[in-house]
């Protein structure tokens, strides 16, 4: 008879026991990939959440990743802002064909995937849905890839800014579309149209809201790193929360909360902050979480349809770049290293279409199904066609173990 | 031998002709660190009309502007706003930004990547991180020379007016982080070379060859470029040329301490002073420290009369004396710039202290100073 005061035995998980293995596991996975010299670690961090998770061995539990949403929840939040502060707006008046490539390249790629849809016979709403969450780049990806590589250069931040723009722009698409798929199930438009309004007017003004307390403060605290990081990290959860709690769009705010401390700080309060090793932390819980919600029969049979809808959306982004390049005075390399540095697709990953599950789980769940493949397959690609885009543009180095 | 000559063979140029190389910083608009886009720069770049040349430096947010041949200041002024203006549209076409200033404030130096040429390269492997320390940025001004022996004298004549460039023309106050106390912190990283300093005292150009030929018997150089003297020769251009000076936050200020050179030049030739002798030489450290410490507040010793005088009022002196050659070479608007400087504004690095004293932050500095190179 065992006695009383030692613990059950096997130990039951809980969160921090959870929180602790998870980052163990995703570092030694991330490290193993890095040294390939060929693999981001993001690639590790992917396969150990593969593997740990509920499609291979199950030690992450379904109720173990829903433990973790708030570290992945958080960490969305830095990225999405991280990204935000990446579009100057100011580069769009002096490059005046900066924006037109960035929407083209958008435009092309969804038309390209809806296109490949449709041939598939998916109906034809679906396959906007799809085609428009396909648009956007996974922001954390290249924003991780390039912080390991120690990328800098025209390449690097001209492809920080497509991202940006591209998810704004798949943003305000689903939330266009939102109404018609509720209208769909619902039959009445009105309260949708409305609900896509407060959706995309509320998470800007939120996200401006945001920025406001946050130069206000700045003000009061001054231009000291550390004061200024926790108010950046603390303002950065509290976007978050609000936005969860009035059903706004997270990445809209934080988007916009980036973007305005880039642009709108006028007086110069706020200083250009690091997240440095405490981002690190979150990242990690990220992909790992990720790559535990793949399923290996995701990489069955129909991953060619997946693969297809990865090409065809590569290869709209690299035409529409391609023919941007002359008078964007972008060399034909750069282009070429910049479509495929774009290649890693957010899609559901990021919580893009929560609005979507919100109105019409239903509706959530046949998507899912259409483009999970091609997600699950750009998890695998993504990560390393940026890698390979940013190594080859010169501006990372690949010989950096950091 | 032949190659010895061949290499030295003085080019000669029309005296008193004027030209300048400026080294620039390549910073991003986000953080203001250094960024590394010298090659999209000059890619971008390439199909201009220039002058001169733009070239790329030892790590790859550097890079380089070589002027044109100018007779006369002005028109060396308006080459050098023409090429800013392009250049300036070129980086906020690219979103990076281009700053003058001696050092980048913040900058770290094991971040800096090599300019992957085979002389850079080889620069890197030869001097260690010596070669990542070297980003700093400075103004190299050219004199045209109308034969060998008026180099050699104009060489060493100059010496005596190192300081004044150094105190006019200092604008690295901090580097790597800190206010270093210096003026020019630029010139201290230079001295670390093991070939800076300055030239021997040669009396004339033959026995120039002759050391050259012994300094490579010995086989520590092979060519000019391997000497990073404060003055030289440069027998392939047929000039002599200074390079103490940081690169100022202006092209403007960039031509008129060009024009300084011009107007001394033309001064030095014409009286043939008598005070060229070693002592030159060894009040050269001491006044050189004195000018990079503490710029225009800075004591030099006057080698001819031993008397300790004030760098800004030994330049305001000298500014006298250059009145009629200035007047003569049509420059003096560039002089009388120079000194409102020392009476009233202060130098570039006074200019970087007020801007980070009103502004709190490194970052903030370079902001400024990259709005104020691109005029903005």
């Amino acid at each position: 008879m065992a006695a009383e005061f030692l613990p059950a035995w096997p130990p039951a998980a809980n969160s921090f026991i959870l929180f602790g293995l998870v980052l163990l596991a995703g570092l030694i996975g991330g490290r193993i990939a890095s040294r390939t010299r060929v693999l981001p670690s993001i690639t590790g961090y992917i396969a150990i959440g593969f593997l740990l998770g509920p499609g291979v061995l199950g030690w992450l539990t379904e109720d173990a990743l829903r433990d973790a949403r708030i570290f992945v929840d958080i960490s969305l939040g830095v990225v999405v802002f991280e990204l935000g502060r990446r579009l100057d707006l100011q580069w769009v008046r002096h490059d005046r064909w900066l924006l037109p490539s960035g929407v083209a390249e958008s435009l092309l790629s969804f038309c390209a995937m809806f296109a490949l849809l449709r041939y598939f016979d998916i109906a034809p709403l679906e396959a906007a849905v799809a085609a428009t969450v396909g648009v956007a780049t996974a922001p954390a990806v290249v924003l991780l890839v390039a912080a390991e590589l120690k990328a800098e250069g025209p390449v690097t931040r001209r492809a920080l800014w497509h991202v940006a723009l591209n998810n704004i722009i798949a943003m305000l698409g689903v939330a266009l579309l939102l109404p018609f798929i509720e209208a769909r199930d619902s039959g009445s438009p009105w309260n949708p149209t409305a609900r896509a309004l407060w959706l995309v007017a509320g998470s800007f003004l939120l996200g401006y809201l945001a920025f406001w307390v946050t130069r206000l403060v700045a003000r009061f605290i001054g231009k000291s790193d550390a004061p200024q990081f926790v108010l950046i990290v603390g303002m950065i959860v509290l976007t978050v929360g609000l936005a969860q709690n009035g059903h706004l769009s997270v990445l809209l705010a934080l988007l916009v909360f980036g973007v305005a401390v880039r642009n709108f700080d006028r007086a110069h309060h706020l200083i250009d902050i690091r997240f440095g090793h405490a981002a690190r932390l979150f990242f990690i819980v990220l992909f790992v979480v990720t790559g535990a919600t793949l399923r290996p029969d995701q990489f069955g049979p129909i991953a060619w349809i997946g693969l297809a809808l990865v090409l065809v959306r590569l290869l709209g982004k690299a035409v529409a770049l391609y023919l941007f390049a002359s008078p964007a005075r972008i060399s034909i390399q750069q282009a070429a290293t910049l479509s495929l540095a774009l290649t890693p697709m957010a899609g559901l990953a990021i919580g893009m279409t929560q609005p979507i599950y919100d109105v019409a789980p239903e509706f959530g769940a046949r998507l899912a199904a259409i483009v999970a493949s091609g997600i699950a397959i750009l998890h695998l690609i993504g990560p390393v066609a940026t890698r390979y885009a940013l190594v080859a543009s010169g501006e990372g180095d690949s010989s950096e173990l950091d | 031998m032949s190659s010895i000559n061949e290499m030295l063979d003085f080019k000669s140029s029309q005296a008193l002709t004027l030209g300048v190389e400026l080294e620039l910083q390549l910073v991003n608009t986000r953080d203001f660190n250094l960024a590394p886009d010298a090659n999209d720069l000059l890619r971008r770049a390439a199909d201009d009309v220039h002058a001169g040349e733009l070239k790329p430096e030892i790590t790859q947010s550097m890079i380089e502007i070589n002027s044109g041949v100018h007779a006369r200041y002005e028109t060396l002024q308006s080459e050098l706003r023409l090429t800013r203006d392009r250049l300036a549209a070129h980086a906020r076409q690219m979103n990076v930004a281009i700053a003058g200033g001696g050092t980048h404030p913040f900058q770290k130096w094991k971040d800096r990547k090599i300019y992957p040429t085979e002389r850079f390269l080889s620069v890197s492997d030869k001097y260690g991180f010596l070669a990542k320390q070297f980003t700093v940025f400075g103004q190299h001004v050219h004199i045209g020379c109308a034969s060998a022996d008026d180099a050699i004298y104009l060489t060493h004549a100059l010496i005596r007016y190192v300081p004044h460039f150094v105190a006019l023309s200092a604008s690295s106050p901090f580097y790597q982080g800190v206010d270093t106390a210096f003026d020019s912190s630029r010139l201290s990283i230079v001295n670390t070379f093991p070939l800076a300093g300055t030239m021997p005292f040669v009396r004339d150009w033959h026995a120039f060859t002759e050391y050259f030929a012994t300094m490579q018997g010995f086989g520590i150089v092979k060519s000019m470029k391997d000497f990073y003297w404060d003055v030289r020769p440069k027998p392939e251009f047929g000039t002599v040329e200074i390079r103490v000076c940081d690169t100022p936050l202006t092209v403007d200020r960039a031509a008129q301490i060009a024009a300084y050179a011009q107007a001394l030049a033309r001064m030095l030739w014409a009286a043939r002073v008598d005070w060229i002798k070693p002592e030159l030489y060894l009040v050269h450290g001491y006044n050189r420290f004195q000018a990079a410490r503490h710029g225009l507040a800075g004591v030099l010793v006057d080698p001819a009369t031993r008397a300790s005088v004030s760098i800004a009022d030994d330049i305001q002196n000298t500014l006298r004396q250059l009145a009629p050659h200035a007047a003569e070479l049509a420059s003096t608007g560039a002089l009388d710039a120079l000194a409102t400087l020392v009476r009233d504004e202060g130098n570039d690095a006074a200019w970087l202290r007020r801007a980070f004293a009103a502004r709190t932050t490194l970052p903030d500095v370079v902001r400024e100073q990259s709005a104020r190179w691109m005029e903005e």
